[in-house]
């Protein structure tokens, strides 16, 4: 599928409606349409990512209730359910949720991040709503029920879901419709997360791929009013109960540094099972797409047997893991099996999230890791439970691949700052190994797999940025001065060798002229008038050298050249840019 | 894939699985003929009514999550009654999943932990539910009393005193006084295992000070105070609890004993005298009683003697020691006889050659010479029993004299 330019010309927005109504004086009257009759765009847009916010923390609230909810009555109030219920209920949930994607909302298969992004990126930020209803039933199904997978992907598609639909029939404009969905896919994640500095980050680094000041207020506020809402109904406790932690001696770094080398391998195994898996199960019989949620539901109830922990989300037992409650021993083997059973669920296509079992097997590994050291080393000061915090970092810098997500996420959840250091040491290690090993990220993985190029934001991010500097080169030609006679001013250009001369005009003007229309003006002039006279009105636009070498594209215009001067002296000549200078230093950069 | 297809009024691309354009009016349905300010004053009607129905929902969930939460509490307790202390422990567990941070149901759990529990992993448990607790209550007696348990189990000192009196200043639930006054006995039971006597002895003036009229308690706070050689103070809770209840044996037995090692023996030898008649079977009190009689009969200082008893008892004396001293070398393999630096020898050397002149007639008349007679005895006593371990009878008796230097000489 090609990417429609994101430039492409846009239609005229449809004209608001006039309003004269009771609404419009309404809204008048709490000064949100203070100027002419209706609310502007940007005002409506902040005004509507507040509601976003709002909607989604309230759907993200009912979403968790019915997940618990279906939990409760599928496998009964014991903690741990009966052998019988363990393998029935994943299995028949499994057969439910694969009936209805495959029948009513074939949208919603996956974790719901690359929806949100081909939505931004394809569809002009369009996303039905039926794919919000689908995918809270079909996620609440599936997670209740037991299949590995977690809530808050499927809250940041829901959350997008919404405010694509409100954005569109509130009729804003095409750039609008396409930015209005990271900011629900924010307030969706934060919401579910309880955090939502990490859901901003997430949405940025992840979705938008870039700081732009036109929606990072509007991804702010819906976020904050998302949790708002979320804390509200559900209470501020944090996800966990997280341990002290103090570094006591750098040396202990070591120990993370150590715990970031296993995320990174099992960062790396994570990736590459559901790399080989998912494209091969997509490949069987379209019949089986309605039994394959079912027999990975029956796999992961087997598992379920002996380690019921793998199934759900599993916040709870990450609490337990970080209060030193499973033997290193029992904390490796729940990191394996929920690899093993994750993947299952999602390379059957059942929908739901990667964020909870990532931070899930992050938890366990950093405590199996945390474990295995104090055994052998048993001065290290950090406990257990540090390790496993530092864990989730790290599995999410090394599966996830978002590595500012990854310690801000830690940092939010904690609340201790004193982690950062361990969390920075092990989450960069886990990166870099995952990705010299795995060089496409999971997300642009799976787009790929679904015959969709969305724009990476790691290779985004990685581009080499080609400068002003990059294609300039020095001036071959005379300066003149604006109060040179045209005579003589005629007479040094003659002498150039560049076709079209620079003339300082002041301090810091530059105007130009090309020779031709010297020579063809200057015997009309008088000879000792100035140059000046034969200027034209507007000055050169200037560049500097470090600025992008697409904004000397966007100035060159009709110019042949461009000066580049320094900015501490504006005056001061550095060299000039011309079209083909530009053009060839994109060809030298491939 | 289908095809993609574009919108032939605003030209943008009809998504798949549409059949019309999502973004332009005219769709038909009746929001797309809506006015925006309409449409968001409409918004917010339905954001007030999704409130509703997600605080009645959540409400609703919560409800049936504490109901859940109760019947395994119940259910834990019922098992702990019955002694299946596994399954309330996991009853418990269950019960604090469903409402996490029902104080109740932690405290109960870590109690059991601790009761289940031998293990390290139990008690870590244990202390983490405990100090969560403490975390949001830091007054909670209960809690505090918990960990202060967990950390005298595990003989942590600073830890077990600092918690144990969070337990007695902080906040019961009910009977204030009578659970501070448990703790703190508890608390000094450990400092005296810890061997703190010091510290047990300040617990138990501080606990002393504010007892109530009750026999028992001043009894139990009395003989612990014995431990810590706090005689002065354990008889003034004792001679309390004497007025409360004259006739109470072990308040009796306790006064005899603080006497006796006051060194007051008559006082003693009274209390220990009607304590055995009160309860024979207080043997330790009996031989106590035996003893003071002992050191009664034997002291030939005692001011009412006449100087013939006196001269008699110092003569008995002589010997008991001499006897004594004799068998200590026996065992020891010691030749008294023999010239030697053996303290045993010397003080043998010193007691025969004193000997002729220990006579009742001499002793009688020569308080001087008794003296002597007497610093002798008690020396060869001394020294059998730092030589030979502590004597019985008559030889404790007068060992005890010896360390009440010499007795209540005139």
């Amino acid at each position: 599928m090609s990417v429609p330019p994101m430039t492409a010309p846009v239609p005229s927005d449809v004209p608001p409606p006039s309003s004269s109504g009771k609404g419009a004086k309404l809204l008048k009257r709490l000064g949100w349409a203070p100027e002419g009759e209706t609310l502007k765009q940007t005002q409506l847009f902040l005004l509507l990512a507040a509601i976003i916010g709002l909607f989604s923390g309230l759907s993200v609230v009912l979403f968790r209730i019915a997940i618990d909810w279906t939990k409760l009555l599928a496998f009964g109030s014991a903690l741990v359910p009966p052998w019988t219920r363990s393998l029935m209920v994943p299995t028949i949930g499994g057969l439910v949720v694969g009936y209805l994607v495959i029948r009513f909302f074939p949208r919603v298969r996956g974790s719901g991040v690359n929806q949100t992004k081909a939505a931004v990126y394809i569809f002009d930020g369009y996303i039905p709503f039926d794919t919000v209803i689908g995918k809270f039933i079909t996620c609440a199904c599936a997670i209740g029920t037991g299949q590995s997978l977690g809530p808050e992907d499927p809250s940041l598609q829901m959350g997008a879901g919404i405010a694509s639909a409100l954005g569109r029939r509130l009729r804003l404009s095409r750039e609008k419709v396409r930015l209005i969905a990271p900011v629900g896919a924010a307030a969706g994640l934060a919401a579910a997360f309880n955090a939502p500095i990490s859901a901003v980050i997430f949405v940025i680094e992840e979705v938008i791929g870039n700081w732009s000041a036109g929606v990072l207020g509007a991804i702010v506020l819906s976020a904050v009013a998302s949790v708002v809402v979320s804390r509200w109904f559900l209470g501020d406790q944090p996800l966990f109960r997280i341990p002290a932690y103090h570094l006591v001696h750098p040396a202990e770094l070591l120990a993370y540094a150590a715990l970031g080398v296993m995320g990174g391998v099992s960062s790396l195994a994570f990736v590459k099972v559901i790399a080989y898996a998912r494209p091969r199960l997509k490949a069987l019989p379209h019949w089986t797409q309605y039994i394959q949620p079912a027999v990975a539901g029956l796999l992961i109830g087997v598992i379920g047997i002996w380690f019921p922990q793998v199934m759900g989300a599993g916040y709870g037992y990450i609490d337990q893991a970080m209060h030193d409650q499973f033997t290193w021993q029992i904390l490796a083997l729940l990191a394996a099996f929920k690899i093993l059973s994750t993947s299952l669920s999602f390379v059957s296509g059942t929908p739901g999230g990667m964020f909870a079992p990532t931070l899930f097997i992050g938890a366990m590994l950093g405590g199996a890791v945390g474990g295995i050291e104090h055994h052998f080393f048993p001065w290290l000061t950090g406990g257990v439970g540090a390790y496993a915090l530092v864990g989730m970092g790290t599995l999410f810098a090394g599966f996830l691949r978002v590595p500012l997500t990854s310690v801000f996420m830690v940092l939010e959840v904690s609340g201790n700052y004193s982690i950062i250091l361990p969390v920075m040491i092990s989450n960069t290690i886990a990166y870099l190994i995952s990705r010299q090993y795995q060089p496409t990220p999971l997300f642009d993985l799976l787009s790929r797999q679904d015959g969709m190029d969305l724009p990476s934001m790691e290779e985004r991010r990685e581009e080499a940025t080609l400068h002003v500097e990059d294609a300039m080169r020095a001036y071959q030609g005379v300066v003149l001065n604006s109060d040179d006679p045209i005579l003589v001013a005629l007479t040094r250009a003659e002498a150039s060798t560049e076709i079209f001369v620079l003339v300082k005009d002041g301090p810091e003007s530059w105007h130009g002229i090309k020779k031709d229309e010297l020579r063809r003006w200057a015997p009309h002039m008088r000879q000792a008038d100035p140059l000046h006279d034969l200027l034209p009105a507007m000055t050169l636009p200037c560049l500097h050298p470090d600025q992008p070498l697409d904004e000397a594209l966007r100035r060159l215009g009709e110019w042949p050249l461009l000066p580049v001067v320094s900015r501490a002296d504006l005056g001061r000549l550095e060299g000039v840019v011309s079209l083909p200078d530009v053009l060839q230093a994109y060809r030298a950069a491939g | 894939m289908e095809p993609e297809r574009q919108c032939p009024q605003c030209r943008r691309k009809i998504p798949w699985g549409q059949t019309e354009c999502p973004f332009c009016p005219g769709q038909g349905g009746y929001f797309w003929t809506l006015r925006r300010d309409t449409f968001l004053l409409m918004i917010f009607v339905f954001l007030i009514l999704l409130f509703v129905v997600t605080g009645f929902t959540v409400r609703m969930y919560q409800a049936v999550e504490k109901g859940f939460g109760q019947e395994w509490y119940t259910r834990g307790e019922a098992d702990l009654s019955a002694g299946r202390a596994e399954a309330a422990l996991a009853d418990f567990r269950t019960a604090l999943s469903y409402s996490h941070d029902n104080a109740q149901y932690q405290l109960r759990l870590a109690q059991a932990l601790v009761a289940v529990g031998n293990s390290g992993e139990a008690r870590a448990e244990a202390r983490t539910y405990l100090l969560n607790l403490l975390e949001h209550e830091p007054g909670n007696a209960t809690v505090n009393l918990e960990l202060a348990r967990l950390a005298a189990a595990d003989h942590a000192v600073p830890d077990a005193l600092r918690f144990y009196h969070g337990a007695i200043y902080g906040e019961w639930d009910a009977d204030p006084m009578v659970r501070r006054r448990a703790a703190r006995l508890e608390l000094v039971e450990f400092l005296l295992d810890a061997g703190q006597k010091d510290s047990a002895r300040a617990e138990l003036i501080d606990l002393a000070a504010d007892l109530p009229a009750d026999p028992a308690l001043q009894t139990q706070v009395g003989t612990l105070l014995m431990r810590v050689q706090g005689y002065d103070d354990a008889l003034k809770l004792f001679r309390q609890a004497l007025v409360e209840e004259p006739r109470s044996p072990a308040a009796l037995a306790g006064a005899g004993e603080c006497h006796f090692q006051k060194g007051d023996y008559a006082q003693a030898e009274r209390y220990l005298a009607r304590a055995v008649q009160q309860d024979p079977h207080l043997t330790q009190a009996a031989a106590m009683r035996d003893t003071a009689q002992a050191v009664l009969n034997l002291d030939p200082f005692n001011r009412r003697l006449g100087n013939l008893e006196r001269a008699r008892r110092a003569v008995q004396d002589l010997n008991s020691a001499l006897t004594r001293l004799e068998s200590c070398a026996a065992q020891k393999g010691i030749d008294l006889k023999a010239a030697g630096n053996d303290p045993l020898q010397a003080l043998y050397a010193q007691a025969t050659q004193l000997q002729p002149h220990a006579q009742q007639q001499y002793l009688s008349r020569d308080s001087e010479l008794l003296s002597q007679v007497m610093d002798v005895a008690f020396g060869m006593e001394q020294a059998t029993a730092h030589a030979c371990g502590e004597p019985q009878g008559t030889d404790l008796a007068l060992l005890l004299l010896a360390r009440e230097q010499g007795g209540t000489r005139p």
